[in-house]
């Protein structure tokens, strides 16, 4: 049978104080669980841990029970030293009888120790009941795949390649480069879009390591974190792949803003893009230039700021007021969006630069006028309260970024979340790469609009992410954990009583749970490897057949009595 | 190959990140988990820098503490990293290209955080009331000294059970061969009381946005409270003052980039707390770039009731009889001028490079890198081995920060793998 050895802390008395250390181990020597009962000083100190390690090894306990202070204060730490010296961790138990007992009921000594006991009758019995978790682990394969070769894809294939790793690189157009491929020069840098490009394409083409697939198309999504398998068609053939990790780096496309501002009816109504491409191909001709910000952004429809619209009016306005002499440009705003230092410089420069700036309000926005053609805009200027009129050869429309029409779809093969508008979510703050799964990072304009500039410290950033995947030669499921040590365990299903109902798998937020087809019906799965211990899926079942083993059904129940064992309700 | 054997791994040479905000913590996780050896200095005597002052984040209203905490768990439990709390770097020499040799200073820890049972009978014992408790959310917790204070009387070492407390413990030196830097040193608030109009330090009620912070937070003094400073009742007004210092040629050019988000955020954290306190923000351009940040800030003024003013005042200035703080302001929407009386007014915005004026961020610390005149950190193109993140770098709130840390780890881990 198995013992349980039980150590009661004094904590230099600022427990024995209010709690009744006589009580508690008359209480406990009728319990035939336990094994042998040792009060100490102060379990922290090296003395006391020395002490508790003797006594287990003594007595041939192999479960240990520990009642001392809150595991946010020493306990948790006792507990890991303990665990240090050969005793697993999911056999050592802590309760706390100083925070929990003897410091809040300081007033009431006979309630106090009363607490105590029950709080450790409630630990042996978690002790006695408590199971482990099954784990599993993947041989990881020493390669990503890169999902888009824009900026963000680009720099991300790049990085990884320097690291030694293998990288397939695939890009649903036919060359590499993105949306910077469409546009003549970068903010705030200045610098020319394929120049800064190059670099990165010449490495794609001479790098053994990256292999470019172009023109592909992503058929379906399988494996998980450490050994994905992804298909494809690429330039007409199928392929399949497998990877560590995956790099979604597949961008956002531009609003096309039909129908707003006389665009589609009014020549020299054109947007951002179109304004681009008329400079690299020289064919930009305009002396008056308007230009008009959040055209179809932050409203009800788009209620998001797309951030690079500002600072790219602005790299646009200042180059045509520098290029053009004699004409005029507006910026026709609602706010210019340029946070920090290098941004708001670039916002000063372009004020002293002969740029000029009105701002009007969302309820009331700027009209064209014209026949045919783009004549002039009218605006009321919300900051002096005059209505003005702009004489405007061109019409510039500044449109935001929206999602790819297909990452919702990309999402669900992955078995990730896209947020409200479409964009793939993050692990919200301190890992602003990372997705729900581990081992699939994002980056660049799929997880929110960014400059060329940040898509590529994204690419690098995702790229580190997934070098600490890759090093590995194997994960084990248990280890997938943001939080150390936190894992409390997988859910377990007993396959006799599943009655495949599915309720786990609607409501586990995590995909790790399935239905597979037996012979007596569907019965629900657990994918370890995405598994993250929460317990959802154990709340919805209805008759207990999907269970946490760490914090089994038994083990509350049995918990919950000890509680309120002696009291008449 | 096994994955372990890879070339990386042979280059031992440590990483040292200056900083231990959440653009240190990020880098350092990041680095050890490309097997780089990482040694962390930070400053204060905890990890997590700023952020660990904050009550919430935007624009999830979540508390700070919990997604930053398992960060610097992470962080001490690393077997590549070491972590060096109250300590700064007191000399960086350059001796060739990629190697430096580092002197750090380590001030005492009176008390051994691993002793420390925080019984608090320390605390209870000095008559200076020089004994507080660390950094409430740090675990295990512990008690600090404040040096300042501490006459060296020796009655808490007396008094402690378990030993824990040594007063002659002195400053450690400790050398270190280092191969790359990244500054991580983040952003400290500046003094605007030489612009007048702002009324800094005239009147307790005006406080800066990290001291409201604290002032309305949970773990804070007064448990989530909003209390006035003066008088320690509700205050009916409050004033949030955006770019206060900055976007200003005066002080602060540069638009500190978290300042917008962070009233919001506080303005509707005192709405929840007492929806029958009134809340202005004056602001210059509500900037809301990031995810969610528009929707929240479209939340502010549509269900909390938060009024937005476009304008900076003019004057801000305490009251003759002492009840309260005048503001004089144009709506610049509006055109109209307007004299309002407020109980509180929050200054949002006075947050500069820690490094400004060249200055490194702790007194004893002398090493500091290349800088502007705003003392934001310059990388210096082609030297890869001095690199930057975080708010020290430019302005940027937690995500982009730890992206910074993550691109700048990328870039010493693939040059030490690439050698040449």
């Amino acid at each position: 049978m198995e013992t349980i050895a039980v150590f009661l802390c004094k904590c230099f008395g600022e427990i024995d104080t209010a709690v009744d250390f006589d009580f508690l181990t008359g209480e406990l020597s009728n319990d035939p669980s336990v094994a042998v009962i040792s009060t100490i000083d102060s379990l922290c100190l090296e003395s006391g841990m020395a002490k508790i390690v003797s006594l287990i090894k003594e007595t041939g306990s192999d479960r240990v029970l520990i009642a001392a202070c809150s595991p946010l204060a020493k306990g948790g730490f006792v507990a890991d030293s303990i665990a240090e010296a050969g005793i697993e961790r999911h056999k050592i138990g802590l309760v706390d009888i100083r925070e929990g007992c003897a410091w809040i009921h300081g007033d009431d000594p006979g309630g106090a120790s009363r607490k105590a006991r029950d709080l450790i009758h409630m630990g042996i019995a978690s002790l006695q009941n408590g199971e482990m978790s099954d784990d599993m682990t993947v041989t990881v394969h020493p390669g990503a795949l890169i999902l888009g070769a824009g900026p963000a894809g680009l720099a991300a294939a790049v990085s990884l390649a320097e690291t030694g790793f293998e990288v397939a690189l695939l890009e649903r157009s036919k060359d590499p480069g993105g949306m910077l491929r469409l546009i003549s020069r970068c903010y705030p840098g200045d610098e020319n879009a394929s120049e800064k490009l190059d670099p990165y394409i010449k490495e794609i083409e001479k790098n053994p390591l990256i292999t470019f697939y172009p023109q592909a198309k992503i058929m379906s999504m399988e494996g998980d974190t450490g050994d994905f398998t992804a298909t494809f068609s690429s330039q007409g053939k199928d392929i399949s792949i497998r990877s560590g990790v995956i790099i979604v780096a597949t961008g956002a496309k531009i609003f096309f803003p039909a129908g707003l501002y006389g665009y589609g009816e009014l020549k020299n109504v054109i947007t951002q893009m179109e304004l681009e491409r008329q400079i690299l191909n020289g064919s930009l001709e305009t002396k008056n230039t308007v230009f008009i910000q959040c055209v179809g952004a932050r409203d009800t429809k788009r209620p998001y700021c797309s951030t690079i619209c500002c600072p790219i009016s602005l790299k646009n306005a200042s180059r045509i007021a520098g290029d053009v002499p004699g004409g005029s440009v507006f910026v026709l705003h609602r706010g210019i969006m340029t946070p920090g230092n290098t941004l708001e410089k670039y916002y000063r420069d372009t004020l002293s630069g002969g740029v000029q700036f009105i701002r009007f309000e969302e309820d009331n926005p700027p009209q064209i006028g014209g026949g045919d053609h783009v004549e002039y805009v009218e605006v009321f200027d919300a900051i002096n309260g005059i209505k003005r009129t702009i004489e405007a050869d061109l019409v510039v429309l500044s449109t935001p970024l929206v999602p790819n029409t297909d990452n919702v779809n990309l999402a669900k093969m992955l078995g990730v979340d896209v947020d409200s508008y479409g964009f793939f979510s993050e692990i919200y703050p301190m890992h602003p790469l990372e997705t729900k799964t581990d081992g699939i990072f994002i980056c660049g304009s799929a997880r929110w609009p960014v400059s060329s500039d940040d898509a590529i410290l994204q690419g690098k950033g995702a790229a580190i992410k997934a070098v600490s995947y890759l090093r590995q030669s194997e994960i084990a499921a248990s280890t997938l954990s943001r939080v150390p040590g936190s894992k409390s365990g997988h859910a377990r299903v007993v396959a006799e009583s599943c009655t495949g109902c599915g309720n786990c798998v609607a409501a586990c937020p995590f995909n790790a749970c399935g239905l597979e087809r037996m012979n007596s019906g569907f019965v629900s799965t657990v994918n370890m490897m995405r598994c993250k211990g929460c317990g959802n899926c154990v709340s919805v079942c209805p008759n207990g057949s999907i269970q946490i083993p760490e914090h089994n059904y038994r083990m509350v129940g049995e918990m919950i009595h000890m509680a309120f064992q002696g009291w008449e309700l | 190959m096994d994955a372990s054997e890879r070339d990386y791994e042979s280059k031992k040479e440590i990483v040292l990140v200056i900083g231990g905000g959440v653009a240190g913590i990020g880098a350092a996780l990041d680095l050890a988990g490309a097997g780089q050896t990482v040694h962390l200095v930070e400053e204060s005597d905890h990890l997590g820098g700023q952020v660990s002052k904050l009550d919430k984040l935007y624009p999830t209203d979540h508390c700070a503490f919990c997604p930053l905490w398992t960060d610097i768990k992470r962080c001490m439990e690393h077997p590549l990293i070491t972590v060096h709390t109250l300590s700064c770097v007191k000399e960086l020499n350059k001796e060739t290209a990629g190697s430096y040799s580092a002197l750090l200073l380590h001030a005492p820890r009176y008390i051994d955080e691993k002793k420390c049972t925080f019984c608090g009978r320390c605390e209870q014992e000095c008559a200076e009331s020089a004994i507080h408790p660390g950094w409430e959310h740090l675990c295990p917790p512990s008690f600090v000294i404040d040096e300042t204070l501490c006459t060296k009387c020796g009655n808490c070492a007396r008094i402690c059970p378990s030993g824990a407390i040594d007063l002659e413990r002195a400053v450690e030196e400790i050398r270190l061969s280092v191969g790359d830097v990244i500054w991580a040193t983040g952003f400290k608030e500046a003094d605007i009381s030489h612009l007048g109009e702002y009324g800094s330090g005239s009147h307790p009620d005006i406080m800066t946005s990290m001291e409201f912070e604290e002032w309305i937070s949970e773990a804070g003094s007064n448990r989530g409270a909003v209390i006035t400073r003066s008088n320690g009742t509700p205050p009916a007004h409050i004033a949030f003052i955006q770019c206060a210092g900055a976007r200003d040629l005066r002080m602060i050019p540069s638009c500190s980039a978290v300042c917008c988000m962070h009233a919001l955020k506080q303005a509707f954290w005192v709405k929840r707390r007492n929806r029958k306190i009134d809340c202005y923000i004056f602001y210059t351009d509500l900037r809301t770039v990031g995810r969610d940040y528009y929707r929240y800030s479209l939340r502010e003024f549509e269900g909390a009731d938060i009024k937005l003013v476009r304008g900076r005042p003019g004057l801000i200035h305490p009251l003759p009889d002492g009840n309260g703080i005048a503001v004089q302001f144009e709506n610049t929407m509006t055109r109209e001028r307007e004299i309002r009386r407020f109980d509180m007014v929050v200054l949002n915005g006075n947050i500069q490079p820690s490094l400004i004026q060249h200055r490194p961020a702790h007194p004893a610390g002398t090493a500091a890198p290349r800088t502007d005149e705003e003392g934001f950190v310059v990388e210096e193109s082609g030297n890869t081995s001095d690199c930057a993140c975080g708010f020290g770098l430019q302005p940027a709130d937690v995500p982009e920060s730890v992206i910074q840390a993550s691109a700048a780890a990328m870039r010493i881990t693939g040059k030490r793998s690439n050698p040449g």
